[in-house]
């Protein structure tokens, strides 16, 4: 039996699908059978961010009310072999997905994959029900700003309320991704760091993004981040799904590079 | 705040004020998010009318990184 790893956040905009793009590549290259489903339904943008976007014939709606089976929907990265991608429809909205419609797919898919990657929504209501009640382990994404560490705060407080692993005992494990960190401003007191974030949010760290120019370019290329091996961004996605498959890896020294001037005014402070 | 920014009185850092303003709505926010709240207050009625007249009940709580606490005020109705 496979996986279900959601990723959420609450705020929009602060990089779950990209998260949600790179873990799938990321944990495909690691061998396992992968399948990211995007459940932004009405706003899809997972197949636009793993440049699939061409290649859609049906989506998760289609299936789920039998206008296809699911192996006619499934996508297959040419990139990464062992990643499948199930697309979001783009006309329905969100009052589309019917509970034990949504359960009867994500079962079928457990069965058939490692990992399922869910990219769910940005907004706590139905389609955030949808994508968390039978999730294994949730990952978090919050970028260092007090909009998206108060939105992450709210979601993780639902998190369990909303899942049926917590009904009968059991934790969705939880961890948090932190993106878009500037190191340059946190060292001068401008950002909030790692540590501030976590002291609030109170959970486990799984990965740390450096803002990274090359996530445009990436995005606008429909190449995902981790498929460059040159990129800090791309390491720090590496790094994630390593620690996501239970290997302990130390977090990447995210430092700027201190000019002299910088250096004196550190003497004295 | 670093020795020089006291002596020239410079604000302290915007990160500084984001870690404060944060800490105090979530502290807030997490109180009014309890779930079970009104079925606690409820039950908590149901129990006290057995010996007296409730007339009102407040519950607040508390939460922060150390502690959590619940504080109950309940009102009786002076004439019972």
């Amino acid at each position: 039996m496979g996986k279900i790893v959601t990723v959420t956040s609450g705020k929009g905009g602060v990089g779950k699908s990209t998260t949600a793009a790179n873990v799938g590549i990321g944990l495909a290259q690691a061998g396992k059978r992968v399948v990211a489903v995007d459940f932004d339904i009405g706003l899809r943008n997972l197949d636009m961010i793993l440049g699939l976007e061409n290649r859609i014939v049906y989506d998760s709606i289609d299936v789920m009310e039998g206008r296809c089976n699911l192996s006619q929907a499934l996508i297959n990265d040419k990139r990464a072999k062992n990643l499948y991608f199930l697309p979001a429809s783009q006309t329905k909205d969100k009052t589309a997905l019917k509970k034990e419609k949504v359960r009867e797919l994500l079962e079928t898919l457990k069965k058939d994959f490692d990992y399922v990657i869910i990219d769910s929504p940005a907004g706590i209501e139905s389609g955030f029900e949808n994508s968390i009640f039978l999730a294994d382990q949730a990952l978090i994404v919050a970028t260092p700003d007090v909009s998206s560490v108060r939105d992450a705060d709210r979601v993780i407080g639902i998190i369990d309320a909303k899942s049926e692993k917590a009904k009968d005992g059991k934790e969705v494990e939880k961890y948090i991704v932190i993106n878009r960190l500037k190191p340059e401003m946190v060292e001068s007191g401008e950002m909030m760091g790692i540590e501030d974030i976590l002291n609030i949010l109170a959970l486990p760290l799984i990965g740390v993004i450096p803002e990274d120019q090359k996530i445009l370019t990436a995005t606008n290329l429909g190449e995902p981040i981790v498929l460059d091996k040159n990129s800090l961004a791309g390491e720090a996605f590496r790094r994630l799904t390593k620690r996501l498959l239970g290997e302990k890896v130390e977090f990447l020294e995210l430092k700027s590079h201190k000019g002299f001037m910088k250096f004196l005014k550190g003497l004295f402070s | 705040m670093s020795l020089l920014d006291k002596i020239f009185g410079r604000k302290k850092k915007s990160a500084e004020a984001a870690k404060d303003r944060l800490k105090i709505m979530l502290a807030h926010e997490r109180v009014n998010n309890l779930p079970y709240i009104e079925d606690l207050k409820k039950d908590i009625i149901e129990v006290v009318k057995k010996y007296a007249e409730v007339n009102d009940i407040k519950i607040k709580s508390e939460k922060n990184q150390n502690i959590d606490f619940l504080e109950v005020e309940i009102l009786l109705n002076p004439r019972s």
